[in-house]
């Protein structure tokens, strides 16, 4: 047992459990995480087996890493636990008497005769550190007073404080691994969404987005009513960086996506014989509008993709649900009979493929092109906001293990514990003084003061 | 005047510091040193007012792209050589740490690098940019200063300068470490929750942000438990800077390069 312990709290487990800590990151920073069977047989060939039994492929996930982490916190609390009690002790009942020769050790001393008995200088000496706001313990023995001055003594545990905060950071890494709920809603604008495991559902009331003046998105506003029962507890924007909070979960702006379903699109036709003509209508897909009465022409739009693009067997279909290549097919009809077809695009408004509805296919002679164009000039969907719903009851922990952490720099860095230790022995109706600095930081200013002190000491202003 | 005139000026003058700086290494005149000192601080701020009309123009925080925060990083790097040499007077260190500070801001002046201001996408519209970024960078600026005066060490002779060197590193990393786990690791984690709904989310920034800390904890705890100074101390210092360094650069022109596979 005692040999576990040792082994637990030895700083050198802690260098390495860090060297390994730094080297398993870095390996995982190095192999793409979190993909596809396919896309690591084909990134590693015959070696993507092995990395994915390795788990080297979900790596900061890993049974071993975790494992390396469970080692780690183990190595922090012995190593804290075993070093805690003997700082406690330091902290709250020191060893005041100091040897003569203990003192003559020092690096940091001097050594002052006063004349006059013991009982004044041991008040000047006191005073003196008291304004340096040192607190001063002391005990005597016969023609002899030992003291013990301290300053900043909380400085000695930075360091576990440090390590503690480390530990509640861990800890709050588990409770969400284990405990966190996420999920995304994908909400139009009047839906109501109840939220599971609570007593309460959402309502996107309204959905929109605001653009810069060149074109790109400045932000997307979900305004957002909290429902308990009937009646709306609560309304709020939503947006990037600024979630909304009720009961314990988050919900964030995380995108957004367009209905392709029922878009309406904005046609312009244009006669080849009549530079002149030129009509624009709005029609709905699966919807036929009436262009000319005049010419009984009509256009109807069959098909919209946001994403055009030519799929298996050649067939068209969108790549994405982004509006990156827009195209509809349309169809052209005179007194009610088909006369052109074809698909038209928003970004190539001069592409002109649009062929004699009667022309069979596979015709070997090409049938002549027909009279009517047809250009999309415009579209219009709905959008729909899309909210990321999360619960993490870790989080509370990481904050609090974050202020630790950060308090535990402070005092280790910054609240240096400095000491000052005196012997006052008496002899033939003088003193003499015996004194010794010790400070494991900021040693600098700390010799400057303690010189500054006995000086003081040495001849009172 | 401009932003660009007062980064202009502020590029000639740290240059100019520089030269008076090396001319110091050779002859050890401190007359020389003092001349830098004060052209370096000119510089410092005539860049401090550049980077505060870029704010008022752009109404953003100056950070939001490589020639931004390039140009911040090479700030704070000043910053930090201002700092420590007042406070440890180490004028020895100063040619090179602006040299650092001039290699930074002509790489942001460098062609590559876009200097318009554009609009904030909604991730980077919270005032976390300030306190993250901010902070990050002034850590990873003492860092900087931390691996001058580690090759310092390295190379010196002298066992007084020796010591001055490995003292100052140390100080320099007592500043950067808090500095850079406030900014990088507590705000980036704090930021990444109100922004993305996970404090943490193994990403490759993030990670190397946790090697470079790992790196660092390695340094206070061999130096502080183990005793460990001098050569050892000074060559994690440089570890741990190239680490930062590959933090700020490398993630994103590497491993993003990698990651875009598929």
């Amino acid at each position: 047992m005692k040999r576990i312990v040792k082994f637990l709290s030895s700083i050198k487990l802690a260098i390495v459990l860090l060297i390994i800590l730094a080297g398993a990151s870095i390996l995982g920073t190095l192999i793409p995480q979190g993909r596809t069977v396919e896309e690591y047989a084909a990134r590693y060939g015959s070696l993507s087996g092995a990395l994915i039994k390795l788990q080297w492929t979900t790596l900061y996930r890993s049974v071993w890493f975790m494992g390396l982490l469970f080692f780690f916190a183990l190595n922090i609390v012995v190593c804290t636990l075993t070093r805690l009690s003997a700082k406690l002790h330091r902290a709250s009942r020191p060893k005041v008497e100091s040897e003569f020769k203990a003192l003559q050790a020092l690096k940091i001393k001097d050594r002052i005769k006063k004349n006059g008995p013991l009982p004044g200088a041991r008040t000047a000496v006191e005073a003196r550190l008291k304004a340096a706001h040192y607190k001063t313990r002391a005990a005597a023995s016969g023609n002899r007073v030992s003291l013990l001055a301290r300053k900043r003594i909380a400085g000695i545990f930075g360091s576990d404080v440090v390590h503690v905060g480390l530990l509640v950071i861990l800890s709050g890494g588990v409770i969400s691994g284990l405990t966190s709920v996420r999920q995304n809603l994908e909400m139009r604008e009047g839906q109501v969404v109840s939220i599971p495991a609570t007593d309460f559902s959402l309502r996107l009331d309204k959905f929109s987005t605001i653009y810069y003046p060149d074109g790109s998105v400045k932000t997307w506003i979900s305004a957002l009513s909290v429902l308990e029962g009937d009646h709306t507890v609560l309304t709020r924007n939503v947006e990037v960086n600024r979630p909304l909070n009720y009961k314990g979960f988050n919900f964030y702006q995380t995108s957004y996506g367009f209905d392709w379903d029922a878009p309406s699109v904005e046609i312009g036709a244009k006669k080849k014989s009549d530079p002149a003509y030129l009509k624009k209508i709005k029609v709905k897909v699966g919807e036929r509008a009436v262009l000319d009465d005049k010419d009984q022409l009509a256009v109807s739009v069959v098909r919209f993709l946001p994403d055009f693009v030519l799929g298996e067997g050649n067939q068209p279909e969108t790549r994405s649900l982004q509006p990156n290549n827009p195209a509809a097919l349309v169809e052209g009809f005179r007194g009610g009979e088909k006369i052109v077809t074809g698909w038209i695009f928003a970004n190539y408004p001069d592409w002109d493929q649009m062929h004699a509805a009667n022309a069979k296919e596979g015709a070997k002679e090409k049938a002549p092109a027909p009279d009517l164009v047809f250009q999309l000039k415009s579209f219009e969907a709905g959008q729909y906001s899309v909210l990321e719903a999360a619960k993490d009851p870790g989080v509370p922990l990481i904050w609090i293990g974050c202020v630790l952490v950060m308090a535990g720099f402070g005092l280790a860095f910054y609240w240096p514990t400095w000491e000052i230790k005196a012997v006052l022995e008496e002899t033939q109706g003088k003193t003499e003084i015996t004194l010794g600095g010790l400070a494991a930081k900021s040693r600098e200013a700390f010799a400057a003061e303690f010189e500054a002190v006995a000086a003081d000491l040495r001849s009172p202003r | 005047m401009t932003e660009s005139t007062l980064f202009g000026l502020a590029f000639i003058l740290y240059i100019v510091a520089t030269l008076f700086y090396l001319a110091f290494q050779f002859s050890k005149k401190e007359a020389r040193a003092k001349v830098g000192f004060a052209l370096a601080s000119l510089g410092f701020l005539s860049h401090t007012a550049a980077l505060i009309l870029r704010t008022f123009e752009s109404h953003h925080a100056p950070f939001t792209n490589m020639y931004e925060s390039l140009s911040f990083l090479a700030w704070a790097s000043a910053l930090a050589f201002l700092v420590i040499d007042r406070k440890f007077k180490i004028p020895r260190i100063g040619a090179y740490v602006l040299l650092i500070v001039v290699g930074l801001v002509a790489l942001a002046s460098s062609p590559l690098m876009p200097k318009e201001a554009t609009p904030l996408v909604p991730a980077l519209q919270s005032y976390w940019l300030w306190l993250h970024v901010s902070v990050t960078l002034l850590g990873e600026a003492f860092f900087a200063v931390a691996f001058i005066t580690s090759i310092m060490y390295l190379t010196a002779k002298e066992p007084e300068k020796k010591d001055k060197m490995d003292s100052v590193s140390y100080r320099c990393v007592a500043v950067g470490f808090p500095l850079f786990t406030l900014g990088g690791l507590v705000f980036g984690m704090v930021w990444a929750y109100k922004a993305w709904g996970t404090y943490w989310s193994w990403d490759p920034k993030e990670v190397w942000s946790l090697i470079t800390w790992l790196v660092f904890a390695l340094y206070l705890h061999t130096r502080i438990v183990m005793g460990w100074k001098g050569k050892r101390s000074a060559i994690i210092a440089l570890v741990g800077f190239l680490a930062a360094l590959f933090t700020y650069f490398g993630v994103n022109y590497l491993l993003a390069g990698l990651h875009s596979y598929a």
